[in-house]
């Protein structure tokens, strides 16, 4: 078959790879049908995830075909259409029990990066490095899922592919950003990165009772959906001081709930010498995180309000203002997605007409096209939000 | 799952550590430098370095044990800790099977059993070398406790004890495995030691995460056999070198 491989930073190639076969009893094969580019995997791409090996093939939020299951796969047939929630759960530890499925003990195979260097490992996560696995990914004609019947979901008739791609990682994510927040109504929800999941987190935001939701991001066609599909205010963080930009708009209180949908490459807008110091020290790797949307939230934050961290962290990071959370009695909330949790209710939304995920999809090309699609969506070029490659 | 400890070397444990530590951080400045360059060599160092921090091989304790052969006839104890999801009575009547235990070591090639306390154990190790022991279970108490230790005349000879604990809160069983190692001398006991001795805390704690594995899930989760674009390198179908500047 063909597979998108990480071949080092920067080089990506489409090659011809083995088929997948099934490993383990609770496996399944999908034929892939739409597979979407993430901004996690820029992360990836660039370098700045470790554990990333020659060859490996990447992509995790995907749609697709059961062609083949193993002996133990019993929700599931031939013929299926279903998404993969991007993030492996082997449905029976402690935390699959309790729906915490991004930190299952079991998906794992490769624990010992993760134990060394975070005390624990988490779960296996399709394509997305050695630390978490090293699984295959699914920019690929097909894909081999673990532990099918907890990762696998059937796609309800009335949702459609594009919207339902989504769902694998970006709706979930977004959603659990929300969830993450205790919104309660009435409350003001900020959320730093316009991106697929930051939109998410908006849209979900309104659904769990927020009265205004403020999106802040830097690229107009970005701000311009998050104004227009989610809802949202938006600011510029390239025009305006985000700090007393949020204070004037909440009457000097700052937001009730700060969403992180950016993560470890994040630009900050406010100071040159911030980014300047960031980013030199990740490029020497003397710190592997660029803090600067945690910064600034930590300060915009309502005293007593709830931070929600669901952008990509790696490592350590520096310079974090501890003082000034723990003098503001900030509650901080993150993690992977448990997406396993959310999908039923998710696609419940969906056919509602409540949510609708397919306006994320602003480009749909061949997977031959994939290394220039995500050239495209690294630049944020032709108003690109993401990439969806058809095998 | 805790780290186990290495009582034979008490006095290197915080060494140990920060020796580890330097390896992995080390390793991952060295990769990325690597990576960075497009040096492979780089690369590999900082990623063999990494994976030999994450993975706790001792790099600088075979040199301290050259320089101190009489460390090398101490006693080596190590622990290793897990929780496991099943009720304890039914993670003893598994480990009291000791035929179950070859798929916790891989290293073990067959556990013949000679009585109901003995049994015969052969397994292989580096080069093929052939290690055989006789092991008898001297304390069992049901669904709590095995002890055993090797007989006269082992390859390998040691002791070990596993504990079932109930864990609080419905979590299952706690599970502690520890291990005693005499480190041979004679012939091919460098080899036998290099394998059981030079990182028993690796196995013990691998031991226990395949027995949570085998007992929670009904199998143990692999990558081994899945396609990537190293099986078949150069068939490359559509390439764009510095996709994103």
């Amino acid at each position: 078959m063909r597979a998108l491989c990480w071949n080092g930073v920067n080089d990506l190639r489409v090659e011809r790879v083995p088929d997948p076969t099934i490993l383990g009893p609770q496996d399944a094969i999908i034929k892939v049908s739409l597979s979407s580019v993430c901004g996690s995997d820029l992360h990836l791409i660039g370098g700045y995830v470790p554990t990333m090996r020659a060859g490996d093939i990447i992509g995790h939020e995907f749609l697709g075909e059961v062609v083949e299951k193993g002996p133990e796969v019993t929700r599931l047939n031939r013929g299926d259409r279903v998404i993969t929630v991007s993030i492996i759960g082997c449905g029976k530890c402690w935390h699959c029990q309790h729906e915490e499925f991004s930190l299952c003990d079991n998906s794992n195979p490769q624990p010992a990066f993760e134990e060394a260097a975070y005390g624990h490992c988490t779960a296996g996560i399709f394509g997305y490095s050695h630390a978490f696995g090293g699984y295959a990914g699914s920019h690929a004609e097909y894909i081999r899922v673990p532990f099918a019947d907890t990762n696998c979901f059937r796609v309800p008739e009335g949702v459609t592919d594009e919207q339902a791609v989504f769902v694998s990682d970006a709706v979930p994510t977004g959603y659990m950003a929300a969830d993450m927040g205790n919104i309660k109504p009435g409350d003001v929800v900020a959320v730093w990165g316009c991106g697929g999941v930051g939109q998410m987190a908006m849209k979900s935001a309104f659904l769990m009772g927020a009265e205004r939701v403020i999106g802040i991001d830097r690229f107009p066609d970005r701000l311009r959906a998050a104004q227009m599909k989610a809802g949202a205010e938006t600011l510029d963080y390239s025009r305006v001081d985000i700090y007393d930009a949020l204070l004037a708009m909440t009457g000097g209180r700052g937001p009730d709930v700060c969403i992180d949908a950016v993560g470890m490459e994040a630009d900050s807008g406010a100071s040159a010498i911030e980014d300047l110091y960031d980013r030199s020290k990740q490029a020497l790797r003397l710190e592997n995180d660029r803090p600067a949307v945690l910064r600034q939230m930590i300060q915009c934050c309502r005293k007593g309000g709830t931070l929600s961290i669901v952008g990509v962290y790696g490592g350590l990071i520096d310079k974090f203002p501890m003082g000034a959370a723990m003098n503001k009695a900030l509650t901080f909330r993150m993690g992977q997605q448990h997406g396993q949790r959310y999908v039923k209710r998710l696609f419940e939304h969906i056919e509602k007409g409540d949510l609708d995920p397919a306006y994320l999809l602003t480009h749909k090309w061949a997977l031959d096209d994939a290394p220039r699609g995500y050239r495209m969506f690294k630049e944020k070029a032709d108003d690109c939000m993401r990439v969806v490659f058809a095998p | 799952m805790t780290r186990g400890r290495d009582g034979g070397r008490r006095l290197e444990g915080s060494a140990g550590t920060l020796e580890r530590w330097a390896a992995i951080l080390g390793g991952t400045a060295l990769g990325f430098a690597g990576a960075r360059r497009g040096s492979w060599a780089l690369g590999a160092l900082g990623g063999g370095l990494f994976l030999a921090g994450a993975a706790g091989v001792p790099l600088s304790s075979p040199l301290r044990q050259a320089a101190l052969p009489a460390m090398r006839r101490e006693p080596t104890t190590t622990q290793a800790n897990v929780t496991i999801a099943v009720p304890a009575e039914k993670l003893f009547r598994h480990w009291r099977n000791v035929r179950h235990l070859a798929a916790l070591f891989p290293h073990l090639d067959a556990v013949e059993i000679l009585s109901d306390t003995e049994s015969r154990w052969k397994a292989h190790g580096p080069g093929g070398v052939p290690v055989v022991w006789n092991s008898r279970l001297d304390k069992i108490r049901e669904n709590e406790l095995i002890t055993w230790h090797t007989l006269e005349g082992a390859d390998l000879p040691h002791r070990g004890t596993v504990l079932f604990r109930p864990a609080p809160g419905g979590r299952g069983t706690e599970v502690s495995l520890t291990l005693a190692y005499h480190p041979p001398g004679g012939v091919g006991g460098n080899a036998v030691s290099r394998l059981f001795g030079a990182a028993p805390e690796q196995q013990a704690r691998e031991a226990l995460r395949r027995l949570k594995r085998i007992m929670e899930v009904g199998e143990l989760p692999t990558i081994k056999g899945q396609p990537s674009g190293r099986a078949e390198r150069g068939r490359v179908t559509s390439k764009l070198r510095e996709v994103t500047g």
